[in-house]
């Protein structure tokens, strides 16, 4: 009796300890996918650190959305997730319809190969159906851009608005304090009228009468106005007579409307990305379309300018394949310094250290480039005397900055240096 | 008193005149000596097509075209600049790089940095990191850049699957591309993808 019954239990307990070796997890579900906040919030944390780039849970990206992922591949689903995000090329290798199916689907696009350990793997699932059964709030979806670009031309209206408003309503106020002042004046004048008893002198201010006509016609007004006419005619004339040849403020139409504003400034693309030749050569040259098509094969492909691009290079963006009937895109240039004067970016901006907005201005606020500095060669010498030469760290100053000190108490300047010879820049 | 009134209307029509000379929008404004800003040799970044512009002082009537036409009327599209001729190589330059797009494993196993472990290298490819990678892959390389956030699918250096994938890997990929990311190649020089090579590496083990 005694016997039996402990041969009962230890079955029992052998029974068990079977149970929760197999299961290592406590909670879980009945298709073996844990429930267990420790193991999701780790999943999550893998989740975000090396899936959240390719796949959502509710959106697709680059990869299928992963909400309910487990009840549509080949079952058992959690071995076949595992090996597909360990090897993904050799599940496909292996002739998986499945997975092949989803090759094709995402245009041959291979998932990268994870080598996490199986456990980090079922905490990943374990997190993605946990996400699977919240629904997403609704959001707006920022298509790739000009929606920041909208908020801030709405804000900037806006602030102008107020603006606006409130010189009407200093202007209506001014108006009105003059409309009352008149009233003023004239009530006191026609009750000083009435009164007899005034004296001479105060009856003389009283009683006088403004007469426009003479005023206008006297040799002091005809003077000051034209002495004003001439003077403003003159300054307009040779604030003129300096516009000749100075193409300052050009802004012509380009053939696509490329947005600087948008690209160097909402987003913060460095102006190297696309000028490449600005740290090594004579021009920062124009990017050529290769550079627009390291993000518009992904970003704003529908675009109507975007598609400007794909024609030129005779891109087509259904099968992303690039033909042989390339045109060049043809940029107006807007900063021509003539012939006869040499430049060079790489001297300004590698050596000089100078920002590019020293000379282009506010290239960040501009939706159509213009030409913000004048390119006289006035404004070349006077920054030429101005600025201190940028010698740190270039042993080419070294002896340079040593005769200068010897000389000279102030910082050396590029005048210093010979910045105004003429043969710097002319020759 | 007529005289006066013509000389008065001459004077605001010259100032008017001056006033109209200044650039704005589609018109770059008068130019003094014209020949000056109109290169006669080509320039490679400024074409005039149009062989009309320039006639009225066209200084050589025998090339039959407006003075200011500068087009290379022997290239496609009357360009000026070229493609360097097909299958050579710019003296001093590297030769030209071996490895296919989907030579990806090869590349990453066979290519070494010809650069050494410094804290100079490394800083100089941060430099060229913040300028061409950072947009995308984020300051620190989790591939939250401003367009990487728009662009989609960009990694995460220190991710499982890169933190430990090879120098020639680096290097290959930022030469040809990979995925939805393009080749930089046109971008950056042999030595500054080595150098960007050597800070990617820094921000894959942090």
């Amino acid at each position: 009796m005694f016997k039996r019954v402990n041969f009962t239990h230890l079955s029992l307990l052998i029974f068990f300890f079977t149970l929760t070796a197999l299961n290592p997890s406590i909670a879980q579900d009945d298709d073996g996918i844990p429930t267990d906040p420790a193991v999701i919030s780790a999943g999550e944390k893998l989740f975000n650190g090396n899936c959240k780039t390719c796949h959502q849970v509710h959106k697709k990206v680059i990869g299928p959305a992963l909400k309910d992922v487990w009840t549509r591949v080949p079952q058992p689903a959690v071995p076949w997730i595992t090996a597909f995000v360990k090897n993904s090329s050799a599940v496909i290798a292996s002739g998986d319809e499945y997975a092949v199916n989803l090759y094709e689907e995402y245009n041959k696009t291979q998932m990268t190969s994870f080598a996490f350990k199986d456990d980090q793997i079922l905490s990943i699932i374990a997190y993605v159906k946990a996400e699977s059964a919240n629904v997403p709030e609704e959001k707006v979806v920022d298509n790739g851009g000009n929606q920041g670009g909208g908020d801030q031309t709405a804000n900037a209206s806006v602030d102008s608005g107020y603006l606006t408003a409130i010189l009407v309503i200093l202007i209506v106020v001014l108006v009105l304090i003059l409309i009352v002042l008149g009233i003023i004046v004239n009530v006191l004048t026609k009750y000083l009228k009435d009164k007899k008893d005034l004296e001479e002198d105060d009856a003389e201010v009283v009683n006088q009468t403004f007469d426009l006509g003479k005023l206008a016609k006297s040799n002091g007004v005809i003077g000051l106005v034209i002495f004003l006419f001439v003077a403003i005619m003159m300054k307009a004339g040779i604030d003129g007579l300096f516009t000749v040849g100075v193409q300052q403020n050009y802004q012509p139409s380009q053939p696509i409307a490329f947005s600087h504003k948008i690209h160097a400034g909402q987003y913060e693309i460095d102006c190297n990305y696309c000028h490449t030749g600005v740290r090594k050569a004579k021009s920062a040259n124009i990017p050529s379309a290769n550079i627009c098509m390291n993000c518009h094969t992904a970003i704003k492909t529908d675009s109507e300018q975007i598609q400007k691009i794909y024609a030129a290079i005779d891109y087509n963006p259904e099968t992303q394949e690039y033909g042989p009937n390339t045109k060049p895109i043809e940029w107006v240039r807007i900063h021509n310094l003539p012939d006869l004067a040499y430049f060079n970016h790489s001297q300004h901006v590698k050596v000089g250290g100078l920002e590019c907005e020293t000379c282009h201005g506010e290239i960040k606020e501009m939706d159509v480039v213009y030409q913000y500095a004048p390119l006289t060669m006035g404004w070349c010498i006077n920054c030429h005397r101005e600025t201190e030469v940028n010698s740190k760290g270039n042993a080419y100053y070294d002896n340079l900055v040593e005769i200068h000190e010897a000389k000279s108490k102030d910082p050396m300047t590029v005048e210093d240096i010979g910045g105004l010879e003429c043969s710097k820049c002319h020759y | 008193m007529k005289r006066n009134l013509t000389r008065f209307s001459g004077f605001v029509l010259a100032v008017y005149m001056l006033a109209g000379c200044a650039a704005k929008d589609d018109y770059p404004g008068l130019e003094y000596a014209p020949q000056m800003y109109h290169s006669t040799p080509y320039e490679p970044l400024s074409q005039i097509q149009n062989e009309e512009i320039g006639s009225w002082l066209d200084s050589n009537p025998e090339d039959e075209h407006g003075e200011f036409y500068n087009s290379n009327p022997y290239n496609a599209h009357g360009m000026t600049m070229r493609e360097p001729v097909a299958n050579t190589v710019r003296r001093g330059e590297d030769l030209p790089y071996r490895y296919a797009k989907d030579d990806l494993e090869l590349a990453a196993a066979e290519l070494t940095s010809p650069l050494e472990d410094s804290k100079s290298v490394v800083k100089e490819g941060k430099a060229l990191y913040d300028r061409f990678c950072e947009h995308c892959h984020g300051k620190t390389g989790q591939g939250d850049g401003l367009v990487g956030e728009v662009f989609l699918g960009v990694p995460v250096y220190n991710s499982a699957a890169l933190k430990d994938v090879s120098e020639g890997h680096i290097f290959h990929v930022i030469t040809m591309g990979k995925g939805r990311m393009g080749a930089h190649a046109s971008q950056l020089s042999v030595e500054e993808r080595w150098k960007v090579v050597k800070y990617v590496q820094t921000l894959q083990k942090q």
